[in-house]
């Protein structure tokens, strides 16, 4: 902005421009770094009020009896101690999350490396399908892809309708207990979109003339893809897999809307994230809502911690 | 998620907030918009707003906003209104809420308006003794209704089997039940849907045998027999097929359209009656009401006539005796009660009872003579709901489908259910 007023005003604005100068650096740099600061502020407006300001109070709540309707009374760590101790439905959500995790993202990784090794060869209208394929990550978290889903695995859906023509009988896949955290895999899987696109590009920064070294010397498609690909991938592994462990921690849409609510039938689809909701709205109990909300955080954290503690052991850096 | 406010509230409520931060006059502006919140579908969006125009009409200079959701969303959305201090003036309540809402002071003690502003004289007593929480009066009762049992009598004409009537016990309804399935006539079709983990169906089965859910000081008021035998009885019902296979039970949502009958998996389903009219229009087939089954063909006293919704005034409102104009208006006015029809149950008032009973159509008169006949089987109006009653329905509704699932055997379910709704109300 300086810049700009020094050229179009002339002398007058060179002249403020030094006496800002005399004032000392600091105000030098605010004026050069306004403007940058300026467009931040929506940025930091959304970042103090809306993510910092409420986390710290959720904090702070999780150590009151917060309903919602009355002021928060203080219990200490009363809400801690229940979930540690006397809260059977913790476990029971906590189990769904984690066999949740653990089963969809090396899936949906595995998958999208596939995808990715695919369209990594140089396919006429790749950019196309690139499109294609990321379509459902930015559909899939959406409310409408839910209840399709919902309407696909349904005991007359179209799974079961494809199913009948080898003469098998599949059952309501969404209202089994034993079946429904399944559905909810496979739509993870499906939205495998964005690992995929990073994939790709993770494959692209791979130097050509290592294949070409290796296939003179004789390695295999296979071979090539295990000794090479594969261990030039690990950063983008890693970093696929640390952000697909935190999303599927945080899992909610999906189940909210394919059991209702409800995380039925009996309790097979009650996300982490689904239970606390029904604590904190349908139970009034924000206070120990926000505790559950900690608990989660602290073992994202801890799963984040693992994972990069381990990494030195498997992630090559290219240097 | 299903949240609407119908264009012509959005231009009017727009207009008004333009015109008012023309004027730069917020004091103003507080007390003259009201506004109201209610769950329903659309029918009900649409004669909510048409009273409200009616009423802006004869009070002019008020401006009213009313949104609506389904009933999932409704209740989280007005914690967080009530919690932000953002409360609507006029909102809808349910029986089950009332005292939650009540007692955390969300709600304005109305009785003081009585009979000044609300002229309730013609209310049924019963039923302005329901809208009471701690001797305070906190809501206008809507309507009354009663549990109900859905019938297709469509499919039961396919089969060659007699509707229930009034006097038919669970037994013999397993038997009806278990033939419709049996006969076939159409692809996938049972007798009736699976109503074990159904509260409204469990609390009749426990008045009948002289028990309740919950007690007037906020305790449990069955034993786990009464519970055992309520899942034994349906086990067996699933055993002989009468009902439908606990994985179409489990796609239920508690609303009309999952329900086994309108999806047209069952010729029977359990509702409330003002759903009546909401059933029938999702149903070609002509559909009947009927009461829940007897436990014995002398058993009596099952049902009661249910506020079915309140209309509550926040405790926040500014503007809280036009808000008591509003309600007032909206059970007592007649053309209000004309263009309110039976939706949300039958009127209270008396002299609106009338003006609408000379306007219902066929299938608005259904739910009226239903209400009406239910003779010795209606009993005395329990107790609100106590603090925590909402996750005992969940329960009930979760160790239901572990006895339909085969993971609880029945005599367990019933001492797990009054074990863990024990401990939820211990909890508060």
């Amino acid at each position: 902005m300086t810049n700009a007023m020094r050229t179009s005003a002339g002398a007058v604005t060179v002249e403020r421009y030094q006496g800002v100068r005399a004032d000392g650096r600091l105000r030098r740099l605010w004026n050069a770094n306004a403007p940058g600061y300026l467009f931040l502020l929506p940025w930091l407006i959304g970042f103090f009020g809306l993510t910092l300001g409420p986390a710290l109070i959720s904090l702070y709540l999780s150590f009151t009896d917060f309903d919602m309707l009355r002021a928060p009374g203080w219990v200490g760590a009363a809400n801690y101690v229940r979930i540690a101790t006397a809260d059977p439905k913790f476990a029971s959500a906590m189990s769904v999350t984690l066999t949740y995790v653990v089963l969809s993202v090396p899936f949906k990784l595995t998958f999208a490396l596939l995808v990715a090794l695919a369209l990594n060869r140089g396919l006429r209208g790749l950019p196309i399908y690139r499109a294609i394929f990321y379509l459902p990550s930015l559909l899939g978290g959406s409310v409408a892809i839910a209840v399709l889903w919902r309407q696909l695995f349904a005991s007359d859906g179209l799974v079961n309708a494809a199913l009948s023509h080898f003469g098998i009988v599949g059952p309501s896949w969404i209202s089994h207990p034993s079946y429904s955290i399944y559905t909810l895999v496979a739509l993870s899987v499906w939205q495998f979109g964005s690992p995929m696109i990073i994939f790709l590009a993770g494959l692209r920064q791979i130097p050509q003339d290592m294949y070409e070294a290796a296939s003179l010397d004789g390695a295999s498609k296979f071979r090539q893809f295990y000794k090479i690909t594969l261990p030039l991938l690990t950063p983008v592994i890693f970093f696929n897999a640390v952000v697909q462990t935190i999303d599927a921690f945080k899992a909610f849409t999906p189940a909210f809307i394919i059991s209702g609510g409800t995380g039925g039938p009996i309790n097979s689809t009650l996300f982490y994230t689904l239970y606390l909701y029904q604590e904190a709205f349908g139970n009034f109990r924000m206070g120990y809502a926000s505790a559950l909300a900690w608990i989660l955080v602290v073992i994202i954290a801890i799963f984040t911690a693992f994972s990069f503690l381990t990494s030195r052991y498997w992630v090559h850096y290219d240097d | 998620m299903s949240f609407r406010v119908s264009r012509r509230n959005f231009m009017a409520g727009g207009a008004t907030l333009l015109s008012l931060s023309a004027l730069g006059n917020s004091a103003f502006a507080q007390e003259n918009r009201l506004r109201l919140i209610w769950w329903g579908s659309q029918p009900r969006a649409d004669r909510t707003n048409k009273v409200s125009d009616l009423f802006k009409t004869k009070n002019s200079g008020v401006a009213i906003t009313g949104e609506f959701l389904g009933w999932a969303d409704y209740w989280p959305r007005l914690a967080t209104q009530v919690a932000g201090r953002n409360a609507p003036d006029v909102i809808q309540m349910d029986y089950r809420y009332i005292v939650e809402y009540a007692r955390r002071g969300a709600l304005a003690p109305l009785e003081s308006y009585m009979p000044s502003k609300l002229q309730l004289d013609d209310f049924d007593p019963a039923q302005i003794e329901g809208g009471k929480v701690d001797g305070h009066f906190y809501g206008v009762s809507l309507g009354a209704n009663s549990a109900a049992t859905v019938i297709n009598t469509v499919a039961f004409k396919e089969a060659g089997i007699d509707v229930p009537t009034n006097k038919t016990t669970w037994e013999e309804f397993g038997k009806i039940g278990a033939e419709i399935t049996k006969a076939g006539k159409r692809k996938g079709y049972f007798g009736f849907a699976d109503g074990s983990g159904g509260e409204p169906l469990f609390e009749n089965y426990l008045r009948q045998r002289g028990k309740a859910l919950y007690t007037t000081d906020s305790k449990i008021a069955f034993g786990a027999e009464d519970a055992s035998e309520w899942f034994d009885m349906w086990a067996k019902f699933r055993e002989a097929g009468a009902c439908v296979t606990p994985d179409i039970q489990a796609l239920y949502k508690d609303t009309i359209d999952t329900s086994p009958l309108t999806v047209g998996k069952a010729a029977c389903d359990y509702a409330h009656s003002n759903q009546f009219v909401g059933y029938q229009a999702m149903v070609k087939d002509k559909l009947m009401l009927s009461n829940y089954m007897r436990i014995k063909p002398d058993s009596k006293g099952g049902h009661y006539r249910k506020p079915s919704m309140f209309f509550s005034v926040s405790a926040q409102s500014k503007a809280i005796d036009q808000a008591v104009d509003y309600v007032n208006f909206f059970v007592k006015n007649p053309d209000a009660a004309k263009i309110l029809d039976v939706e949300r149950g039958i009127p209270e008032s008396k002299a609106m009872r009338d003006v609408v009973a000379g306007t219902l159509d066929e299938t608005g008169k259904v739910p009226l003579e239903y209400v009406s006949g239910l003779g010795d089987l209606a009993g005395p109006l329990p107790p609100p709901p106590p603090t925590g009653a909402g996750e005992g329905q969940v329960v009930l509704r979760t160790i239901s489908e572990q006895v339909a699932f085969g993971q609880l055997t029945p005599a367990d379910a019933g001492k797990q259910l009054v074990d863990e709704i024990t401990r939820i109300l211990a909890r508060g």
